[in-house]
Order: structure tokens, then C-alpha cells, then sequence
């Protein structure tokens, strides 16, 4: 807690600055996570007036974005790329307290002005195309059966003038199945006044980023109206957090591949009777603080500070406590936090930066933050035809209760019997469920839409369970590999201002052959051609002894023949002779 | 006296035999309500559930993809205890269809219009089953217990077929033609069997002064089930709040938008069909279905009764959801015709195939939905053998009926081998 004390004091500190002008902030947080690993979040903010907005007159505030936006008549933007899965039980509360974060895949959702529902969905299409184009993300595949408007949950994080507030549409779009990759941090980076040349945003390489364990790229974009104030800001931040396995990124690029560690290096447990020269039991290394620094985890060190971040916060922060070593390059000047386990670094203008913390026998840790939610979803039940969903909601807290929105989008093609909901705490049955907003899904138009408002009590779990049924599709509609499943978007948990995220669910489906429409086809038909004939033959025709019908042996078949012949024959005879009949009239 | 002692005891063993399954084996009734085989998706008991949840909490259950069963259905079940707490009530509702059903069908027996029509006597009427082993197939038909502790609505479709023909063949026409429309506006596809009931009833209508031209009475009747389909529909409008039910439940049975396996035939055809002609096959399947009835009716004019039983068994075999439902109702009025089954010609090649798809059904849609050692093909592939021996089936039916008319021409060729020109 106390460290978020002191990044809040930061940003207060950097809030309290601006008022009028458009500024821009950067600033970078490294905060080691237990178990050998780092958690680096960047964070880029740039405001604008919305007078110079509105003009055209951009200067830190991307012209790509800003433009999209006026077209679309987006008011409030949430762009979330993500990666991995948040282990909140040895890492602690996510970062921002899980304001920044997203689901897996690519999620969006945005307050978007407009009179009637017809026009929101029209814009809304219009900025998911948009921003497809400028984030080379399948942004476009966002249609009606992905899109829910939330009712509960999500609350808008801007102020917003009361007369827009009645016009304003949320809409809120998941893409669970998109790869997050290096397409789409380009596009991110050049929104950034400083364009990954210079300041934080340098040490950002494709390579490392999605090399980590976790990762989470944002864009927030909202008014801020001060109170008192007619005139409104326009502020957009971009935060990038990713949790990186120190030994992994460490390992040189030109030589990848681990290696068992050598024999002589080995930390062995010489107490052990077995211990001997070929065999080891490793020493517990929890006490030994691993040496690295920013140029062996990046790749690079940090190429000066951005010269358009001029509002004085120290760019680089690090989260660890004053005893433990932390040596910089020249030009640097530390500046310590008194109070807390905080120390940021003032860095020169021009030249490298890096900062390099050695290996270290330190017992004292920064302490981990707790989250106010544990949250985990799995499948249960098995079989292609049915199954159920599980989420395991607990409330760490020994004294606070906790009151959320849990909210599922699911695909129509998983169909929810609410009826089976049901909510059991600590085991029992209780009404735990305060409030609840259900939207049914239409086949092929759009899908289920769930809120549940929960309130659990001080150091309890709720356990929500539900069925559903695997809908089978049209053989067009599954992707190229069926047998995968399909991903589930992850529910939010919307706790006051922040929302958490469970993790995906991959959803197999039960599967036609894809192989053989036309032996379908030509079955089906030749099974009902079948019926058809056996009835309608039996309509249509006499019956008649066996003695009394034609016998079709080679004879009947042959005089048969030869009769038809002959009578053709004598038609075409008479015919010709009427032909010289009428001649002869002439 | 003594007859309805045995109705009795025949009722009560039918009652007995659900109850025993209900009550003995807790887990049976959930398990058979997520087959397949039995419930489709405008059938199924726990989609009823959903539509009932949803309707007690002011959900409209028709703005949804899962609940695609009449309107009526909700405020009759939300009458009810509640299944999840008081099973029973349910079990008892279920079981006193069945029993209904069964007794529609013994007045059916009784009235021989099986054997002899106004305008038709078969020679070999005399002999028949008695009503009460009719009932009692019907009854013990493993299909029909199957059905009943599986809890679809299709049992209020069939026991309304049985009683429009019940009242049919008693000459009570307005009311046979109520249950006609019930049945219809339950799952639509009954409203095919008008022309064949409308001539039963005619035909076994009172005589009365000033005989009435079979044009004006049928006339008369399709005005009757238009008007008692209007006030149904119209009720559920009221209760539903629109008219957007019409869609979603017959809707879907015309568009097939869920394609849930079934024991019928669209479903994998539906599923394979390449998108641009998807709406052309609609049309062919339910021209296919519908083409059945004017030519039967035709044809069958002197035995309407046997018309609307093959078009029972054509109905089970090629509407969109069909279940073993649809087959117990056709099981239950072949027996009607036992003094034609002996001029049948493959009922030893049918009856095998029919038990043999049942067998295999089962354990097919297991290798593919469960151990994943099969694919749709096996489900698939058994569900085609069912349609040909159920075809086969009814049509040596037609074929022995046929045979049974010409033999009333051709008295002398009784036992002779025919053929047809």
C-alpha cells in the first residue's frame, strides 16, 4: 500500500502542474516481483486542451488517434492489447491496480455521443475500422455478436459535461482469439511524442516485450473538467506493463538456448549425507537477490531522457529497499522516497543510462500489495455437448467487504441456462447475487450478456456456477482449425473504478466433418429420393398379377422395338405424302 | 364392467412402471432430458426451464436463442411447483398426458374405423387387436417411457393428435378440429394432417337433414382451426406482451437456425449445405415434407384415417427436429391396421433396421461427443439407417393397404404374387 502512496504522491505531484497548457509526462516503475522476476510498467500521459483539440491543433495528443476520434464522435477511449496471465496469488495486486488492465486478446470500449442506439452502433463500427487500420489489429472483426453495452459495470473516468452525458453510448467489444505482437507496438510507440528514440520509451523492443511472462499495453483517452472550470482537458495515456523473467531476458540474444548450469557454479546443500560431488541438492536462493541490470534485460540502456517530458518527475522509478545496492551510470541523480521502498533517478538529457543492481544477500523485500479480489474461471463438466463454468471469487481481506459486478460476454454459440446460476458461499447457499442484468443471446446476431452484482463479506470465497451447451455450427462458421475451440472472453470484475480481469477459456466445440459436404448432400438426398420413390410409386401405380403385366424378356423387348420403329416410320411416310398432295394442289 | 377393470389395471401398471423410474432412479429423468434423441431444441425440458426462469423474472423468453416452445407452455408450467423443488407435480402432469393419450387412442380402436369407413370395408377387418392391447403397445413402448421420463413438450403435440382424431372418428368435428389447431400452434407441423381429418370427420359426421357438399364442410372446418390458431396465437400475444414469439418459435422450425444433432435428417445436411443454398434446400425439404399429403389424401380417399397415420410416420421421419417421440406416436397407430400387417413384405428387414439404429444410435453419438474416437459421420450415418428403415416401414404399410383395396376388386387374387404397371 504504501508504495502506491508514493506513485500517487508522483502523480499528484505532476497533476497539480498542469492546468492550462498541453503538457507531457513519462515515467518508468520497476518493481521486483518475488520469485526472480521484474514487473516494468511505463506510463506516457499527454493532455490537451479541448479547445485546441477540437481545432485540429495537436501537439502532443497523436493527430492518428485524434482524428478518428472526432470522426467516430468518440468521447471517452479504452484500448486494451494483453498477453499472459496475472498470477495475483505470489505476485500481488496488478499494476495500477488493475485500471490498465484488459483481458486477453485485444478488448475496447469507449463512451461514443450519439442520439440513438442505431447511430452509436454505426459509429461504433466506424471507430473499431479506424482503429483496426491504425493498430494492425483484427479491431474490424468487433460485430454485433461481440459487442455488449455494459449496464453495470464499467463506469465512464472522465468528467463529461451533464448534456452529453444523456447522449453518450457505452459500447464494449472483446477479440479474445488476437495474438498481441510487434504490429501492433509499432503503432503504439509512434503515438508517443518521443517515438521510442528517446526517454522510457527507448528500452521498448518488440523482442523483450512479448518475451514476457505478462504482458499489457493501454490506451486510455478522457476528458478531465476540473470543477468550476468551463474549460475541459482532453488527456491520453498509454501504459505499458509487463513482467519479465529476469533469467530468461539475461540470456544473450546471440546464444538463446538455456544450458544446465556447470557443475562447479552449482549452490549445493552440503549438509545433506548425500551430497558429493555428483549429486546436489540446490541451496534455497530465496534470501539471495539476483543481480541484473536495465542493458542486460532490455538489450539496451535507456538513451537519454525524452526532452518534451518537462514537467520534472524523475523518469525512472525503482521499487526496492534503500539497503539494497543500486548503481547507475554518470550524469544520474537518485532521488530516495524517505518513507517507503521508492527511489527514482533524474537523468541527464543527453547520454546512456543504466542502472545495474548486483547480486545481493538481502533478507528485507518490498512488501507485495495485496489485490482486493482473487478471481479464477474454469470449465467444469466434460463431454462436446454440455458443460459449466465455475469462477472462484475470494475476498483476502480479514475486515473489509467487498462489492463488485462480475460480468460475462459470452459467444452465442455457448448457451446459458441461467436457470442453473447459482452462487454458494463458503460452501452454503446463501443470496450472495444483490442484483442481476441478463441479455439472452440470438443465434448468429449477438451473444449472452450477464451482470451480477455480488457482494461478498470479509474473508469469504463465492463459487458462481452455471450450465451451458455447445451449440454445433454451420461448417462455414468454424475457423480453419476447428479442433482448437474457441476462445472465451474473460469476465471483468469491476470493482468501484477498477476491473480486473479472470483468465480466457478455450471452449472446444463439437465438429462436423469438414470433409464431406458432398457426400452429405448426396446421402441425404438419396435417403429421402428413396421415400419419396417408394410412396409415389406405390400412388401412382396399378397393381396387376404377375401373369397379366408385360413380360419384359429379350422377345418383348425386341418386337417392342421393331413396333415403335414401324409406326415412326409410317408417320414420317404419310407426312411426306401430304407434303406432295399439297403440291400438287399448286 | 370387467373391461374397465383391465383399463384400470392397465392404466395403473403404465402409471406404476413411470413412477417407479421417476422416483427409483433420481439421476434417469436429467440424463434422458439431455438425449438427443429425445429432446430437440423446440422440445427440450431444460430449455423449457430456461423459458419458464426467464419469463418469471420478466425476461422476454422469446428475445433470446434458446427458448423456441409455444407461449402457452409458460404460464401452465409456471402454475406448477416448480420442478427443481417439487419434482413430483411434474412427474404426475407427464404421466396423466400419457395416460390421456393412451385413452384417445383405445376410443380411436374401438370405433373400427381401422377396418371399415364409410366408404371402405376391408375384408380382413375382423381380425384386430382389442383396444386394450392397442393401449397397452402404446403404453409399454419403450419409446413412449423413454419420451415420458424425458419430460419433452412433444407429448402435448401427440396427445392433441390423438384427440382431434379421437373426436374425429367420434363425428365431433369442431372439437377434433380444436385439438388439430392446439397441436398445430404447439409445433406447427400438425396443421398438414387437416385435409385427411377434415374428410374422417366428414366422413363420420351424423347424417343429417339436407346433406352438407364435402367443399362447404371442409370449408367450414378450415374456417374453424383458423379461428381457434387466431385466438391461441392471439392469447399469447397478450401474455408474451408481442407478437415476436411467431419468430422465434416458428421460426425456427421453418429456418432451422439451431442445429442441434437430432435423429432426423437436417441437421447434418443443414450443417454441410454451402451457404448460398441454404434457402433453396430449406424450401425443397419442406416442399419434400408437405408434397406427402395432397397425394395420400387423394389416393387414400376411402381411408382418411390411414392417410393421417402415414403421415405420422412421414412427419417423424423428415420434419426439421424430430425425435423418438414422433415415432412412439406413429407406433401407437399402426397396431390400428394389425388385419394388414400380414400382407406387409419387409416388416423382418425394418423392424431389425429400426432396432438396430436404436442400439447403435446411442452408442455412436457417444463415440463422437464423449470419447472422440468417432466423428459426426458415425452419428450421422446411423441417423440415415433410421430414416430408411422408418421409411421402409411406412411404406410396406401403404403398400399392404393398397394391396388390401385392390384384393376388394380382385377377389381372386388374394394370395397371388402382383405387380405394378
Amino acid at each position: 500500500m504504501r508504495q502506491l502512496q508514493s506513485l500517487l504522491f508522483i502523480l499528484g505531484f505532476f497533476f497539480s502542474g498542469q492546468t492550462t497548457a498541453s503538457d507531457y509526462h513519462e515515467q518508468l516503475l520497476l518493481r521486483p516481483l518475488h520469485p526472480s522476476l521484474l514487473l516494468a510498467s511505463f506510463n506516457f500521459q499527454s493532455n490537451t486542451t479541448w479547445a485546441s483539440f477540437e481545432q485540429q491543433n495537436f501537439r502532443y495528443f497523436p493527430r492518428s488517434l485524434g482524428q478518428i476520434l472526432q470522426h467516430a464522435n468518440t468521447r471517452e477511449l479504452h484500448l486494451r492489447f494483453s498477453l499472459g496471465r496475472w498470477d495475483a496469488e505470489s505476485w500481488g495486486a496488478r499494476p495500477w491496480g488493475g485500471a490498465r488492465e484488459g483481458g486477453t486478446g485485444v478488448e475496447l470500449w469507449a463512451w461514443v455521443e450519439a442520439e440513438t442506439d442505431e447511430e452509436a452502433d454505426g459509429r461504433w463500427l466506424t471507430l473499431t475500422n479506424a482503429l483496426s487500420g491504425l493498430f494492425c489489429a483484427s479491431l474490424n472483426f468487433i460485430d454485433s455478436t461481440r459487442t455488449t453495452r455494459p449496464v453495470m459495470s464499467f463506469q465512464p473516468s472522465g468528467g463529461h459535461n451533464d448534456s452529453t452525458l444523456e447522449n453518450l453510448h457505452l459500447l464494449h467489444g472483446t477479440l479474445p482469439r488476437e495474438v498481441v505482437c510487434t504490429e501492433n507496438l509499432t503503432p503504439f510507440l509512434k503515438l508517443l511524442p518521443c517515438k521510442g528514440k528517446a526517454g522510457i520509451s527507448s528500452l521498448l523492443d518488440g523482442h523483450k516485450l512479448f518475451d514476457a511472462s505478462w504482458q499489457s499495453m493501454s490506451i486510455d483517452v478522457r476528458p478531465i473538467c476540473a470543477e468550476g472550470e468551463t474549460e475541459c482537458q482532453l488527456q491520453i495515456t498509454q501504459t505499458i506493463d509487463m513482467v519479465l523473467d529476469l533469467q530468461r531476458s539475461k540470456r544473450p540474444r546471440d546464444n538463446p538456448i538455456p544450458r544446465p548450469v556447470a557443475n562447479e557454479e552449482l549452490k549445493c546443500d552440503t549438509s545433506k549425507p548425500y551430497n558429493s560431488h555428483d549429486t546436489c541438492f540446490p541451496l534455497d536462493t530465496a534470501a539471495q537477490e539476483e543481480g541484473w541490470s536495465l542493458s542486460q534485460i532490455f538489450g539496451h540502456s535507456l538513451k537519454g531522457s525524452c526532452p518534451l517530458a518537462t514537467d520534472g518527475a524523475d523518469p525512472v522509478c525503482i521499487n526496492v529497499p534503500h539497503a539494497r545496492h543500486v548503481f547507475t551510470s554518470a550524469g544520474a541523480h537518485e532521488h530516495k522516497d524517505p518513507n517507503g521502498y521508492l527511489r527514482c533517478f533524474e537523468l541527464s538529457p543527453d547520454g546512456e543510462f543504466d542502472l545495474t543492481l548486483p547480486d545481493q544477500d538481502i533478507t528485507e523485500k518490498a512488501p507485495l500489495e495485496q489485490p482486493l479480489l482473487y478471481a479464477e474461471r474454469s470449465f467444469i463438466g466434460y463431454g462436446q455437448e454440455s458443460g459449466g463454468v465455475q469462477a472462484i471469487l475470494t475476498n483476502p481481506s480479514p475486515t473489509e467487504s467487498v462489492d463488485f459486478v462480475y460480468m460475462e460476454s459470452l459467444p452465442w454459440f455457448m448457451k446459458l441456462y441461467l436457470h442453473t446460476l447459482k452462487a454458494k458461499i463458503n460452501g452454503k447457499d446463501k443470496p450472495v447475487i444483490q442484483e442481476m442484468y441478463y441479455r439472452p443471446a440470438l443465434d448468429r446476431k449477438r451473444g449472452t450478456q450477464l451482470e451480477v452484482r455480488i457482494l461478498i463479506p470479509a474473508n469469504s470465497t463465492v463459487v458462481l456456477t452455471y450450465d451451458f451447451e455447445k451449440a454445433i455450427l454451420r461448417y462455414t462458421e468454424y475457423p480453419p482449425d476447428a479442433n482448437r475451440g474457441f476462445d472465451i472472453a474473460p469476465a471483468v470484475i469491476t470493482i468501484g473504478n477498477v476491473s480486473i480481469r479472470t483468465t480466457s477459456l478455450l471452449l472446444p466445440l463439437p465438429t462436423p466433418d469438414f470433409s464431406m459436404p458432398y457426400n452429405v448432400i448426396i446421402l441425404t438426398s438419396t435417403v429421402m429420393a428413396l421415400s419419396f420413390g417408394f410412396v409415389f410409386n406405390l400412388l401412382v401405380r396399378r397393381f396387376v398379377a404377375v401373369d397379366e403385366a408385360d413380360q419384359w424378356d429379350l422377345r418383348a423387348v425386341r418386337l417392342k422395338i421393331a413396333a415403335a420403329g414401324k409406326r415412326i416410320l409410317g408417320r414420317f411416310g404419310s407426312g411426306k405424302g401430304k407434303v406432295e398432295n399439297i403440291k400438287k394442289v399448286q | 364392467m370387467n373391461i374397465d377393470r383391465r383399463k384400470a389395471t392397465l392404466f395403473g401398471a403404465a402409471a406404476a412402471v413411470r413412477l417407479l423410474l421417476f422416483t427409483g432412479f433420481p439421476g434417469l429423468p436429467d440424463l434422458l432430458t439431455a438425449r438427443v434423441e429425445i429432446s430437440t431444441p423446440v422440445t427440450s425440458f431444460k430449455r423449457l426451464q430456461e423459458g419458464l426462469y426467464l419469463y418469471n423474472h420478466n425476461v422476454s423468453p422469446y428475445d433470446g436463442g434458446v427458448y423456441h416452445q409455444a407461449p402457452l407452455l409458460l404460464p401452465l408450467f409456471a402454475l406448477l411447483p416448480s420442478s427443481a423443488t417439487y419434482p413430483a407435480f411434474t412427474y404426475l402432469l407427464y404421466i396423466i398426458v400419457d395416460l390421456l393419450s393412451a385413452n384417445a387412442l383405445m376410443q380411436i380402436a374401438d370405433s373400427g374405423e381401422a377396418g371399415s369407413s364409410k366408404l371402405y370395408t376391408s375384408p380382413r377387418k375382423d381380425k384386430k387387436w382389442s383396444s386394450f392391447a392397442i393401449a397397452a403397445a402404446f403404453l409399454f413402448n419403450p419409446f413412449t417411457i423413454a419420451t415420458c421420463i424425458g419430460r419433452p413438450t412433444s407429448v402435448f403435440t401427440t396427445c392433441a393428435i390423438l384427440h382431434a382424431i379421437s373426436k374425429a372418428v367420434a363425428g365431433n368435428s369442431f372439437t377434433s378440429m380444436f385439438a388439430l389447431s392446439f397441436a398445430a400452434y404447439l409445433s406447427m407441423y400438425p396443421i398438414l394432417l387437416f385435409p385427411p381429418l377434415a374428410l374422417l370427420c366428414f366422413d363420420r359426421k351424423r347424417p343429417m337433414k339436407g346433406q352438407e357438399s364435402v367443399y362447404n364442410f371442409v370449408f367450414g372446418n378450415a374456417m374453424a382451426v383458423a379461428g381457434s390458431m387466431y385466438s391461441l396465437l392471439h392469447m399469447s400475444s397478450l401474455i408474451t406482451g408481442s407478437w415476436e414469439f411467431l419468430l422465434s418459435t416458428y421460426g425456427v422450425q421453418l429456418l432451422l437456425p439451431d442445429l442441434t444433432p437430432n435423429v432426423g435428417l437436417w441437421w447434418y445436411f443443414f450443417i454441410e449445405m454451402f451457404d448460398s443454398f441454404r434457402n433453396f434446400f430449406l424450401g425443397v425439404f419442406w416442399i419434400h415434407l408437405s408434397s406427402y399429403v395432397a397425394g395420400l389424401t387423394i389416393r387414400l380417399r376411402r381411408q382418411p384415417l390411414f392417410v393421417i397415420v402415414t403421415l405420422l410416420g412421414i412427419f417423424a421421419i423428415f420434419k426439421p427436429y424430430p425425435s423418438i417421440s414422433d415415432t412412439s406416436l406413429f407406433l401407437a397407430v399402426l397396431p390400428l391396421y394389425r388385419h394388414v400387417l400380414p400382407l406387409m413384405r419387409y416388416t423382418f428387414l425394418a423392424s431389425s433396421t429400426i432396432l438396430y439404429a436404436t442400439l447403435l444410435g446411442p452408442a455412436f453419438y457417444y463415440l463422437w461427443i464423449y470419447a472422440g474416437s468417432g466423428n459426426a459421420n458415425f452419428f450421422y450415418a446411423i441417423t440415415l439407417v433410421w430414416s430408411l428403415g422408418l421409411s421402409v416401414l411406412v411404406a410396406d404399410a401403404l403398400f399392404a393397404v393398397l394391396r388390401d383395396e385392390w384384393e376388394v376388386e380382385r377377389p381372386e387374387m388374394k394370395g397371388k404374387e402382383i405387380r405394378q404397371i
